[in-house]
């Protein structure tokens, strides 16, 4: 009824290892000579998920300074078998099994005989030279663009002061700054081109947004894009 | 018979005196009445699955920087059409179909309250298309709102009017469901519920939940933007937002896993291999799930750090043991189904021998995999106090739930649209080989875009919900350009599973309008497992006598690819300071 084979309680646990090790190869074998359409999909598409994870975290350890060399071949293995993971289980072992059926001597049965094992040596061989000698497009940079000499990000204080209904403020710098926009719900309230962008508005000329009077200052660059932006309340200033 | 409304012959199965008809499939009596209800929300499903399709498109290639199709005005509005269309409308108007088919169709029970139904239809229509007005039409000094319109954030009063409105339908909608589960109950005190009914029955009381705590968040904040009230505090706001943000996402999942364990049944010959364990799961899910909706505020400075550390306690784990169950009752149900039925040679051929072609069962089947290894496993680290710090607003956690969002439940849901159109409208799928490849298409191509996702995400800490980052973050010199190589392959891919998303909408709706009619039980037999359902009702041939070591080692595999994962995510945190360094 089952499809299982009741275990020998009379075995000793070498033998009971060995038989479980046994059966494992023969599965994992069966596994890799599988050649119905679904099985070719789901070892190439498994085998293709399974490179990107190994290539993309090998590189990201290694790019945290832990130089262990088995990272290196980590992820020259993940790289090649993005490629050489469906190449082997959608073209090549269907091939060969293939050449097995029929092929009737001379070079096409050396091949039929050791294709898979021809295969799998070009494909160490490759991950082998690739571990060596990394190419650019398998080596991913994670570490920030920052350098030494490159400029400071733009963000400055925007303080404000109320006094009798009109608001003045002022940037802390105006460096990496072309000017600065203020407006207060659909309306633009003023535009200031000048470092060092310093504004004064009156209160009459805020709208009401959400219940609260408010205003947005914008710094811009010199396309127009907006760097920061900025809303005040007038009941917090 | 034809239905008083019949729109282009979809509503004219042959039913007998009583309104009945035999499903030659599944085996079920089905009313009339459940049957026109499910596929009117259906139907409206697949509509807004088009409608965010398109969205999707502008969203992913804005994204992709190379082609940077929007600004960042208009990506905002168009995100935002992206995701209520498909999380909230896509996903709730096919979740109710799937009370309907969980609830009175598979207690073979005609639909009470129909009018009551189609009332919460028409409701329900009317606010998913009032919401997508208000978000088309935002203006200044309004914003668009996208899932999180977060109290203080101006968004038009009208959205959330328009928002109340959907909940109100679909609460309204659901009321049938639970007048139904009312009288079995009733009629039948002492009979437990199948194991779907139960499964979607858990689904509702989460979904009316949900549902509820939306209306306890949105309706105080349209009476502020209405200036009806004076204010709302903004960290209660957020509180009681995540009950809905997060609560549809966890109706998601449960409807989820009921499609899984009906579909995989019925076309795969798949036996539930233990129902008590099975329902102890549903269950855990209804204590526990809801503490997964925490993982949003975990870096909020309004919560405090003992009720970070409640809600991502082994309490939370509760939910999480619920998940890996079901991992391992569904496939292990397969396995023995299969062997049981004479399918099942060698380690995987229960496997490799069920019906793939079928684009029911092969969607399924992607929905449990990749739900499982890329949408579980990274819901588990986000929803960890620790972890949850590299992951907060980055694009890895878009990444986390298009895994389970995208492809997990649009796939099963896909699955289920495929089963309706053939067995419920009786037509043949437009294209059969088309059918059968949209699944491995879809399934794919998603699932390279989604790991890329969760790669810039987590590797780069990629923001989200930006329009540009690879060029440069406006007002800094600091560049993340590093990250454009794995963006490239997400645009690609992204590309690719819009087009299968097409091909889908393409075939479903292609099949309904020029599908060959299916007359009697052949045109419908590839659909069923092999040697029938009776197969399972046989009680000399228990199916927990067989074995289920493929699962096993299936398991096994999962849990190596978790542990790796997880233990990586536990590195990249160590390497964020370096503590008497």
């Amino acid at each position: 009824m089952t499809g299982s084979t009741d275990p020998d309680t009379t075995a000793s646990p070498i033998a009971s290892l060995s038989r479980v090790a046994t059966r494992a190869w023969r599965d994992l074998l069966s596994i890799y000579y599988a050649n119905t359409p679904i099985w070719r999909l789901l070892k190439s598409a498994g085998l293709l998920f399974f490179g990107f994870f190994c290539w993309s975290a090998s590189n990201l350890v290694l790019s945290y300074g832990i130089d262990w060399s088995v990272l290196y071949v980590l992820r020259a293995y993940g790289f090649v078998l993005i490629l050489w993971g469906p190449l082997t289980h959608a073209v090549i072992v269907p091939s060969v099994i293939r050449l097995r059926r029929t092929a009737d001597g001379g070079v096409r049965r050396v091949i039929a005989r050791h294709g898979s094992k021809l295969n799998l040596s070009i494909f160490l061989t490759i991950v082998l030279l690739l571990t060596a000698a990394p190419v650019s497009p398998m080596v991913l940079d994670f570490q920030s663009a920052l350098s030494a000499d490159s400029g400071p990000d733009v963000d400055p204080e925007l303080t404000c002061t109320s006094t009798d209904a009109e608001i003045h403020c002022h940037l802390s710098e105006s460096t990496g700054i072309d000017h600065v926009v203020v407006t207060s719900g659909t309306d633009e309230i003023d535009r200031v081109d000048e470092p060092p962008f310093e504004f004064t508005i009156h209160e009459d000329d805020l709208q009401e947004v959400v219940g609260q009077t408010e205003f947005v200052v914008e710094l811009r660059d010199e396309d127009g894009d907006t760097i920061r932006r900025y809303r005040k309340y007038t009941s917090s200033i | 018979m034809a239905h008083s409304y019949d729109v282009l012959g979809l509503f004219d199965n042959e039913y007998d005196d009583e309104g009945f008809r035999t499903c030659s499939v599944t085996g079920l009596r089905i009313h009339h009445t459940v049957e026109n209800h499910v596929k009117l929300f259906g139907l409206t499903a697949v509509v807004a699955l088009l409608v965010g399709g398109i969205f999707a498109f502008t969203v992913a290639t804005t994204r992709w920087e190379a082609i940077g199709l929007l600004g960042p005005d208009a990506f905002y509005t168009h995100l935002s059409m992206h995701a209520w269309n498909l999380l909230i409308f896509w996903m709730v108007f096919t979740e109710v179909a799937i009370l309907y088919v969980g609830g009175p169709m598979v207690l073979g029970r005609r639909l009470p309250w129909t009018k009551v139904a189609t009332a919460g239809w028409v409701t329900m229509v009317a606010g998913a298309v009032a919401v997508n007005y208000t978000i088309w039409t935002t203006s200044a000094p309004n914003e668009a709102p996208l899932l999180t319109a977060y109290v203080p954030m101006p968004v038009s009063p009208w959205f959330y009017a328009a928002a109340s409105l959907f909940i109100v339908g679909t609460v309204v909608a659901a009321l049938p469901f639970f007048v139904t589960m009312w009288h079995e109950k009733r009629e039948n005190p002492g009979k437990t519920l199948p194991l779907v009914a139960f499964g979607a029955f858990v689904t509702s009381i989460i979904a009316v939940e949900a549902l509820v705590g939306g209306l306890v968040a949105f309706v105080p904040a349209m009476l502020w933007r209405f200036e009806i009230i004076e204010w709302v505090d903004a960290a209660w706001y957020r509180q009681m937002y995540w009950i809905v943000g997060h609560g549809t996402q966890q109706i998601n999942l449960v409807a989820m896993i009921t499609v899984w364990y009906f579909l995989t049944h019925v076309v795969a010959g798949a036996e539930v291999v233990s129902e008590k364990v099975s329902r102890t799961a549903f269950i855990l899910y209804l204590f526990f799930i809801n503490l997964g909706a925490a993982h949003h505020l975990l870096s909020d400075p309004a919560v405090s750090t003992g009720w970070r550390i409640w809600n991502t306690s082994y309490a939370f784990y509760g939910a999480t043991f619920a998940s890996l169950i079901h991992a391992f009752a569904i496939p292990a149900g397969i396995e023995a189904g299969r062997r049981k039925r004479g399918t099942g040679g060698g380690l995987f051929g229960w496997l490799t021998s069920a019906p793939w072609g079928n684009p029911v069962f092969s969607s399924t089947i992607f929905s449990i995999i990749l739900f499982g290894f890329l949408g579980g496993t990274t819901g588990v680290m986000m929803g960890q106090l620790q972890l949850n710090m590299t992951w907060h607003n980055t694009f890895a956690t878009v990444g986390h739930f298009h895994a389970t969002v995208v492809l997990g439940t649009t796939i099963a849901f896909m699955g289920l649209i495929f089963f309706l159109i053939r067995t419920m409208f009786g037509r043949q799928w437009l294209s059969t080989r088309l059918a059968s490849a949209q699944p491995f298409l879809y399934a794919g191509a998603m699932g390279v875009a989604v790991l890329m996702m969760m790669y810039v995400g987590i590797l780069y800490g990629v923001p989200r919900r930006t329009v540009e980052v690879v060029e440069t973050i406006p007002g800094t010199e600091f560049s993340l350009s590093a990250a454009s190589p794995l963006f490239a392959i997400f645009g690609v891919f992204a590309l690719l599973a819009i087009a299968a998303g097409v091909l889908f909408v393409l075939l479903a709706v292609g099949s309904l309008l020029f599908g060959k009619r299916i007359d009697g039980r052949d045109g419908v037999s590839d659909l069923v497992a092999d040697g029938g359902l009776a197969m399972a009702e046989d009680p000399d041939d228990p199916v927990h006598a067989y074995e289920m070591r493929g699962t096993f080692v299936l398991c096994l595999v999962f849990l190596a690819a978790f542990v790796i994962t997880y233990l990586l995510n536990w590195y990249l945190l160590t390497q964020l300071w370096s503590i008497g360094a």
